[in-house]
């Protein structure tokens, strides 16, 4: 009898490995008709500019704002460019890093003309699934790190590349000098579940203590002790900085009900943030940062531009903004260079 | 239909990380089913195992050098899980989330307090990875480097060696252990040192299987191992439902959670593959998915069972 149970168990693990030998022979001749596509395509698009239809996949790591706008100035940009042709299939991973292997694979079979890899794990995970489809990332902060690649010159020059939300951190740490010239002390809060965090904190803390600051780093683990830690950062800091952070971005009304009280103002990393709990930040638009990726995009599907030549992309311009109920709340002045944030603002196109 | 081809193209990547997972299910199944102990250590050590082995390659060691420490450190996790069990009188469902809980700061200490470490695939030769499924489909890797093969390997290798392990007197011991404690001590046999030695081996196993998915993904994460006790249960359960009638050997139940692990896999892969469903929406197709196959058998004991006569049940 369990001899019997083995052989049936055998058979079912033969099977399964039968199916995938077929499926990936499959896998190989639409891979190799899709070698063959971009170059129709290039010709097409340079003959007459229309025709063709592509298929774009999104994988998105969770759903909020910044990462939102990203995408929709992503596909706004991609409909202009080719309007009709592109099919867009969105995936978004529920802020759980190993589904985006799942998405991805599912494109990846699917054989998607480019992927779009929103966040850090989308990319990563998009970067591991293939080397043949195209994959921009937008809303990543450093290319290097995330894709372990030392020596980075800002080419990754594989199939991959897409642009940058860093705005640029210099200006930054200029910005809390020149809103707090009698700041002794600042603390960088941030979530240390964060990728991006850490490099941004540090290089920030860099800049403040060349220009002879004391700073200490703060960080939570999730919500949960976001106040906690958010309170002995007030305890010390005459400013806080808090870098793109998505948990912070999630828990903006905690931080605000702990510095405002405490009277210690915030500088953000981004608008988002800022409009939650901070009182300046150097902003970029995420909305706008997705345009710019979408216009890769539309190069790259046309023919016109190959990806592992293209650079990384950054911002095409930063305002800087503030947050006129906090700064009035706090009596802080603000130059007149700065532009207040608007609640409920539709990104600028 | 479209879908329906994207569907099967997908598979091979959804069995991989099926196999992946399904090592991560034996561990569970070796606490939850045959020590009886509800053991939450496994979301932290899941991440801790990725975590050691990308910093180990990155660093330039051996792959296989890399896999052999995360198995050790993950079963230094359980040992925690353990001593704070047997030693400490800390109930095991506490003891496991107090365990997770520190993981949290150890995995971040050995990323190298980053949240996400990166494990560029082209820069180093791996034992899965989800390129290669398309380097062998292309023919630029020979077929025995397919990420099934290799974690179809992995599993019978170590149900292969569980087994024999669970035969020994020692194996039996813990056995014996989660089957009755009052009777294993009466025996002899020394239930807190069992309890410790099970709790290890299953978050070795736990590691093992995160040391393949960082791997396989390229990256470790610290939120790799969030929720994967739910889905070493979902494997657990799917495997038992579907299987339990017809697998009794020890063995066979080992490869039954390794296959429900797949199953539960392949659907993932077919909701995100063939419906239109919002992906924010799958942990509730996940929960889903495990409350069906806990309800059909209790169904079909209720409203299904024909009221056969006494030893008509041979039939089938």
């Amino acid at each position: 009898m369990k001899k019997v149970l083995a052989v049936a168990m055998t058979a079912v693990m033969g099977l399964s490995l039968a199916a995938c030998g077929g499926s990936s022979s499959s896998a190989a001749s639409s891979s190799a008709a899709s070698t063959s596509a971009p170059a129709s395509s290039a010709a097409a698009s340079a003959a007459s500019g229309s025709g063709e239809t592509y298929t774009v996949g999104i994988c998105q790591l969770v759903t909020h704002d910044a990462l939102d706008a990203a995408t929709q100035g992503f596909k706004d940009a991609l409909e202009e460019a080719l309007p009709g042709q592109v099919k867009f299939d969105e995936q978004n991973a529920a802020n759980d890093p190993n589904t985006c292997n799942t998405i991805v694979n599912a494109f990846v079979a699917d054989d998607v003309d480019l992927i779009l890899a929103n966040a850090t794990a989308s990319l990563q995970a998009a970067a591991a699934a293939t080397e043949d489809i195209p994959v921009l990332g937008t809303s990543v902060t450093e290319y290097g790190v995330a894709l372990n690649i030392p020596d980075f010159n800002g080419t990754v020059g594989t199939n991959v590349s897409g642009t940058s939300d860093l705005a640029p951190l210099d200006q930054q740490a200029a910005m809390i000098q020149e809103l707090f010239p009698d700041a002794q002390k600042v603390g960088l809060l941030y979530c240390s579940a964060e990728p991006n965090s850490e490099y941004q904190v540090n290089t920030v803390a860099g800049y403040l203590q060349d220009a002879g600051l004391e700073v200490e780093m703060f960080a939570f683990t999730d919500s949960n002790d976001a106040s906690a830690v958010t309170q002995s950062a007030c305890d010390y800091a005459d400013v806080i900085y808090v870098p793109t952070d998505n948990t912070v971005a999630s828990n903006t009304g905690i931080i605000d009900g702990i510095c405002q009280p405490a009277g210690v103002p915030v500088v953000a990393g981004e608008e988002g943030i800022c409009a939650g709990c901070g009182v300046a930040t150097l902003s970029i638009s995420y909305y706008d940062l997705g345009v710019t990726t979408g216009k890769m995009a539309a190069k790259i599907l046309t023919g016109e531009a190959d990806v592992s030549e293209m650079p990384i992309e950054y911002a095409p311009n930063f305002t800087k903004k503030y947050n006129p109920t906090i700064a009035e709340a706090l009596g802080i002045t603000i130059p007149d260079d700065y532009e207040p944030i608007v609640t409920e603002e539709e990104p600028a196109a | 239909m479209a879908n329906l081809a994207s569907f099967f193209n997908a598979l091979p990547g959804a069995v991989s990380q099926g196999l992946i997972w399904g090592i991560m299910a034996i561990g569970v199944y070796i606490t939850f089913k045959l020590l009886d102990v509800a053991d939450l250590t496994v979301d932290g050590s899941f991440c801790t195992g990725g975590a050691a082995c990308v910093m180990l390659i990155t660093s330039g060691y051996n792959v296989w050098l890399a896999i052999l420490a995360a198995i050790l450190v993950g079963m230094m996790a359980g040992l925690a899980t353990g001593l704070l069990h047997t030693a400490c009188g800390i109930p095991a469902i506490l003891a496991g989330i107090l365990t997770q809980l520190g993981l949290w700061s150890v995995n971040l200490a050995i990323m190298g307090m980053k949240a996400n470490q990166s494990l560029n695939v082209s820069n180093h030769e791996l034992l899965v990875s989800l390129r290669y499924l398309q380097d062998v489909s292309k023919g630029e890797r020979p077929i025995w480097q397919h990420p099934i093969f290799v974690a179809a390997l992995f599993t019978l290798v170590l149900v292969v060696i569980l087994y024999w392990f669970f035969g020994t007197e020692l194996g039996s011991a813990i056995r014996a252990t989660g089957a009755n404690p009052n009777m294993a001590r009466a025996q002899g046999i020394n239930t807190n040192f069992n309890i410790v030695l099970g709790l290890m081996i299953s978050n070795g196993l736990v590691a093992l299987s995160g040391a393949l998915l960082a791997q396989y993904q390229s990256f470790a994460d610290i939120n790799m191992g969030r929720g994967s006790i739910v889905i070493g249960l979902a494997a657990v359960i799917i495997g038992e439902v579907a299987f339990s009638h017809i697998f009794h050997n020890f063995g066979l139940k080992l490869a039954a959670v390794s296959i429900g692990s797949i199953i539960y896999y392949v659907v993932i892969q077919a909701v995100v593959s063939l419906s239109e469903i919002n992906t924010n929406y799958l942990k509730l197709i996940s929960a889903l998915i495990v409350a069906i196959f806990l309800t059909i058998p209790y169904w079909k004991g209720k409203y299904f069972a024909k009221p056969v006569k006494r030893g008509g049940s041979s039939h089938a």
